[in-house]
């Protein structure tokens, strides 16, 4: 058991390690989408700095923490999308009949379907997103809760878009859903949980995971509260166990489309 | 998508053709009927734009929400403007951002360049650059209504309905808004032209739509720096977003011919530009065939 465990993990590591390779075969590309990224990013402090000139808080959130907030956005987008890059186009394997190649491989199907390519823009995020811990200076024990955050908020992204990826296997045009929702994170994720309030809020804790990927732990930074550490971390773990039976479930479904699909 | 309406644009092409294969009537003529094709194929689609609208609705609640947090007096003014005009204001820019859709010529053209597409497109008989140009405005003619209604319904919903604000003017507006996303069009299309070059543009289109949305959509320039605001003003950030927008929360004439103005001058400038990179950049076309 454990041996084949050692075997799926070290299979993983290169598929990564290979994806990644492949994208640095043109540096220049490589270097260029990877920096430009961190830009990218760095151009919403504009955002930030306009409206604390306006108000000294807001949401109840200082820009300190406000830029935590980006951080631990900008870091769990990326590390998702570095290591499980494929779980965002899901629903596009499902629909054309793409799975074929992986259903054939002695591997673990789930494993080795998400972690076959990469997102190289997505390294950019995730080192501006570390920049920032640097940068915000939440101390020795925060930097470290703030990196136990980014598996945990990765694990969110993920997980969510396995489970709205997955329902592919029953409906059409999952996709834009999947994109939209996710990418919905991303969006309240970085605003304050201070601004909004009765059932929206709700939803953004309990529907569409911004609280648990992004708002719980920055307070959790911010003020270590154990109750809030480990309903996070509890959330993730149920998200996944969740999303992993659709998936499951849903391949029972599965046609092939009959396609030849070389995978180099 | 684009296969379909590639493949029927060059087949209405051939009957819009004379003999000889020369065009009958106006040169514009080709690119109506390539405009037609693209429109009545997105009209087939259009149930698929509304599944885009979740994401327009995210954004414009979230800045609803933030400014409501931001404005804690009734009848406080931010840079000039009232709460209700501030997020009619953003709900604009962002109507314009989405409803143009403008990502999709970027994409368009770089998928052409990089994948030797443009091998084939660019012996057609038109100009590569106005064919795209006249499918992105059959794209968005369909789009562009739809994100006015919803913006205009989410608006009077929420916030209420803008005060003063001046229907005979509608028109005047419209062209504005015509105008600055054919420019965003032709800038990003220029972006894009620079794959002849480099193998990957994309990086070069998020800092100029990250400058177009921060600058542009989420705040109007006067809540910038009085330093800042001029310089805001000579970049596309003035036509495209911040002049349409304007004219549609705060109408005036003189500000209406202002903008129309430089519009004017701006899409004469983008389209020169266009043209020059594109006439550079298909000399550097290396086809490997395939």
């Amino acid at each position: 058991m454990l041996t084949a465990v050692k075997n799926q993990m070290r299979v993983c590591l290169l598929s990564i390690k290979y994806n990644v390779m492949r994208e640095m075969v043109n540096k220049v590309t490589f270097l260029t989408n990877v920096g430009f990224m961190v830009l990218n990013n760095a151009s919403f402090l504009v955002q930030w700095m306009i409206l604390f000139r306006l108000r000294g808080e807001v949401g109840g959130y200082t820009f300190r923490e406000i830029m935590l907030l980006w951080g631990l956005v900008a870091a769990s987008f990326g590390l998702s999308h570095i290591l499980f890059a494929r779980v965002f186009s899901l629903p596009d394997l499902i629909i054309n009949g793409k799975l074929d190649a992986y259903l054939v491989q002695p591997k673990n199907v789930l494993v080795g379907v998400i972690t076959s390519s990469t997102d190289v823009s997505a390294i950019g995020d995730f080192l501006y997103g570390i920049a920032i811990a640097a940068i915000c200076g939440p101390g020795v024990g925060g930097f470290i809760l703030f990196l136990l955050f980014t598996v945990t908020g990765a694990v969110v992204f993920t997980a969510f878009a396995l489970l709205l990826g997955s329902l592919s296997f029953w409906f059409v045009r999952m996709d834009m859903l999947q994109n939209q929702m996710v990418m919905g994170i991303v969006s309240f994720g970085t605003y304050p949980d201070g601004i909004f309030k009765g059932v929206s809020r709700f939803l953004l804790y309990f529907i569409i995971p911004v609280g648990m990927a992004v708002w719980y732990p920055v307070h959790v930074i911010v003020r270590f509260d154990a109750e809030m550490f480990f309903t996070v971390a509890g959330y993730a773990a149920l998200l996944s166990a969740m999303s992993v039976a659709v998936f499951y479930r849903g391949l029972r479904r599965y046609a092939s489309g009959n396609l030849m699909v070389a995978r180099m | 998508m684009y296969g379909w309406g590639k493949r029927n644009a060059a087949g209405a092409l051939s009957l819009a053709r004379g003999r000889g294969g020369r065009v009958k009537g106006m040169p514009w003529r080709k690119y109506a009927v390539i405009y037609r094709l693209v429109l009545l194929e997105n009209l087939q689609y259009a149930a698929n734009i509304v599944v885009g609208f979740f994401s327009y609705a995210v954004f414009i609640y979230t800045f609803i929400m933030l400014w409501e947090y931001m404005y804690r007096t009734p009848g406080e003014l931010i840079a000039g403007y009232t709460k209700e005009q501030m997020i009619w204001y953003v709900m604009m820019t962002e109507m314009i951002w989405f409803g143009s859709g403008a990502a999709s010529v970027a994409r368009e053209v770089s998928t052409d360049i990089r994948g030797g597409n443009i091998a084939y497109l660019m012996n057609k008989p038109y100009h590569y650059t106005l064919y795209v140009l006249a499918k992105y405005t059959g794209e968005w003619s369909v789009r562009l209504p739809m994100y006015a209604m919803l913006a205009a319904g989410i608006g009077t919903l929420m916030v209420g309905p803008l005060p003063g604000f001046p229907l005979t003017a509608v028109p005047g507006m419209a062209v504005c808004v015509v105008l600055g996303l054919t420019i965003n069009a032709v800038f990003k299309m220029c972006i894009s032209l620079f794959s002849f070059w480099i193998e990957d543009a994309a990086p070069f289109q998020w800092l100029y739509d990250k400058l177009l949305l921060i600058v542009g959509t989420m705040f109007p320039v006067e809540i910038f720096p009085k330093a800042l605001q001029p310089l805001f003003k000579l970049t596309p950030i003035y036509t495209v977003f911040y002049g349409p927008a304007k004219l549609i929360v705060d109408f005036s004439p003189e500000k209406c011919v202002e903008i129309l103005a430089a519009q004017a001058v701006y899409l004469a400038a983008g389209c020169g530009l266009m043209f020059l990179i594109y006439g550079k950049g298909v000399k550097k076309l290396y086809v490997n065939g395939g």
